[in-house]
């Protein structure tokens, strides 16, 4: 279970570096190739999907990102109560809000995949590439969000981390 | 009642310490369900929401200032500060406000850029006489005013809710962020001669010239903002890709003290935070829906419409508003619920959407370094072992220091418009 869940941690780093590389690679045809064509005057290179592959890795990173984010516990919590019940109550409400995600994640999951069927035969603008793939983010990120949340209601509720991991 | 039971049910997960955006989650599909509205709306929410160009942004300006704060930079730019404005009297403490508008401008943290100032000023503080109280006091109130400093995540996710241009938004930040910091300086003056601060260090143009060389890396990125911004140069976005192979250089050829498997980690960290960001932004466009269908903005109109006729006032309001969402919520979850909600308003009785973005981003930052609960300032009390209410006592003119900045970006509007209306971001009629 623990190495299946480290490999979305992977892919969440490749994404960032994917995301970051498209974008410079867009800058580099914009401001330096696109200049350079012109003066040759020769046709310019192609970069057109530059847009299309940064915000799908987008799409992708947020719905991988926000998984792993269970599992690291990095979600905005509000910690105003809870901290002052009894242990057993402590638990209780840990498993049960665990339990909670893992069905939120669940539902992402069900309705992505009702999406990615039902846009699979629509195609992006740029790379023409199959419309359920987009979806397709929901179902992964849905899954692992569950996988996640059960795995964290199996273990203890831990320090709070609603001031160490909570970034503006 | 579908708005009666949504609220409900986000309050008590709220109060269950269920993470705000599953909070919203449950609430939004209870929303849908009692409103039997197709629950199809969460699905295509979570990928329209994240399909967006302006947000890429967020996940390279992460990954730069993490990789900037894990290579070191802010000690050269603490240097700097303290060079700049060390003579004067109080003069560490101004620099913590200075190095915070410097830091705000690499790192688009607030929690890194606490616990980075944190780490680097509270040492030279405590032995320069500083009382702990007014350590926590300078690092809270300097790094509350560089919210408006950009890159500042919540400049870009603001621009993305109100659908206004980023690059606008974070050119517009820079001369509010100097009023605030303005404000500060002089209490700081103040508060040096009332509690017998000591100057830092002698002027020393030597000294100033070394800082200067060494703070020269980090230093770029903020010439490179705004003189590409100003210039219509690039977007956010490719900002965002520039300012990240830039610092992966300086930290990896320049500084030479960051691993490649750091970066990777660090790669991991950005991402994990843009998925927690952007997937907030997306669950709530769910209860952003509900609540329109709901009439709450109408709700609300009526109930701000005393305030209309003034704009001071309203925005004023509205800025008490989302400093307590900031204060409880946090920045981010405030600006997703709140402001779609009242953005609408102000723009229908002629509030510059820029100027209303700036003084929300403005309320943000104080609240999330507010008593007591700010997360910020909870993070800063932690680092000066004080607690919350030994610490409200010696915060009081800091947070009166930033209401007054608070109160002059409201009622001079053309603190937070001439810049990019001077860039042509906006029309000369705005």
């Amino acid at each position: 279970m623990q190495a299946v869940l480290a490999i979305p941690k992977i892919v969440t780093g490749g994404l960032v570096l994917l995301a970051i590389g498209v974008m410079l690679y867009g800058v580099f045809m914009r401001y330096v190739m696109l200049p350079i064509t012109d003066w040759l005057d020769v046709d310019p290179i192609n970069f057109f999907w530059v847009e299309e592959v940064g915000e799908t890795t987008l799409i992708w990173l947020t719905l991988i990102g926000a998984a792993v984010g269970v599992g690291e516990r990095s979600h905005f919590t509000l910690t105003i109560l809870t901290h002052h019940l009894p242990i057993r109550a402590q638990r209780i409400i840990h498993v049960g809000n665990n339990l909670l995600i893992a069905a939120f994640g669940g539902l992402v999951a069900w309705l992505g995949l009702k999406l990615a069927i039902l846009n699979a035969m629509l195609t992006s603008p740029a790379l023409e590439f199959s419309l359920a793939w987009l979806y397709a983010s929901s179902v992964v990120g849905g899954i692992l969000m569950a996988l996640y949340a059960l795995d964290a209601a199996r273990r203890p509720a831990g320090p709070d981390h609603e001031i160490t991991d909570v970034r503006e | 009642m579908i708005l009666a039971a949504t609220v409900l049910v986000f309050v008590a997960l709220l109060v269950l310490s269920l993470p705000i955006v599953f909070c919203l989650g449950a609430a939004g599909v209870t929303g849908l369900w009692l409103g039997g509205f197709p629950m199809q709306q969460l699905g295509s929410s979570l990928v329209a929401a994240s399909q967006s160009w302006v947000l890429l942004a967020i996940p390279s300006f992460v990954f730069a200032g993490s990789l900037m704060e894990r290579a070191g930079m802010s000690h050269s730019l603490v240097e700097l500060a303290r060079a700049l404005v060390g003579w004067l009297r109080g003069g560490l403490g101004m620099s913590v406000i200075v190095v915070s508008y410097f830091f705000s401008d690499i790192c688009g943290s607030k929690m890194a850029e606490v616990s980075a100032l944190s780490s680097a000023l509270m040492p030279p503080l405590a032995r320069a006489g500083y009382r702990p109280e007014d350590a926590a006091s300078l690092i809270a109130s300097g790094t509350a005013m560089g919210m408006l400093v950009p890159p500042a995540i919540f400049m870009i996710v603001i621009s993305a809710v109100t659908n206004q241009s980023a690059v606008a938004l974070f050119l517009a930040g820079f001369i509010p962020a100097a009023i605030i910091g303005l404000c500060l300086c002089i209490l700081v003056l103040i508060q040096a001669h009332v509690l017998g601060w000591p100057k830092d260090t002698a002027l020393s143009w030597h000294r100033l010239l070394r800082a200067s060389r060494e703070a020269a890396v980090p230093m770029v990125i903020p010439v490179v903002i705004l003189g590409g911004f100003y210039l219509g140069a690039f977007t956010a976005t490719e900002a965002g890709a520039i300012v990240a192979l830039y610092s992966l250089l300086a930290a990896v050829f320049y500084y030479r003290n960051v691993t490649w498997m750091q970066v990777l980690h660090i790669a991991y960290e950005s991402g994990v935070l843009t998925g927690v960001v952007i997937f907030l932004l997306a669950v709530a466009t769910i209860f952003q829906y509900l609540m329109g269908l709901s009439g709450v903005p109408e709700l609300l109109g009526r109930l701000l419409q005393p305030l209309e006729a003034t704009q001071w006032l309203f925005l004023t309001g509205v800025a008490i508003m989302t400093m307590l969402f900031g204060m409880l919520l946090e920045g981010l979850p405030a600006a997703v619920v709140l402001i779609p909600v009242v953005f609408p308003i102000a723009t229908k009785i002629g509030i510059h959407p820029v100027h209303f973005d700036i003084v929300q981003t403005a309320a943000v930052g104080i609240g999330l370094f507010m008593p007591p609960m700010g997360v910020g300032l909870l993070m800063a009390l932690r680092f000066a072992n004080v607690s919350v209410f030994d610490h409200a006592r010696h915060y009081w003119p800091y947070l009166v220091a930033l209401l007054i900045g608070l109160m002059l970006i409201i009622c001079i509007p053309e603190l937070s418009l001439f810049l990019p209306r001077s860039a042509g971001f906006i029309k000369q009629s705005g």
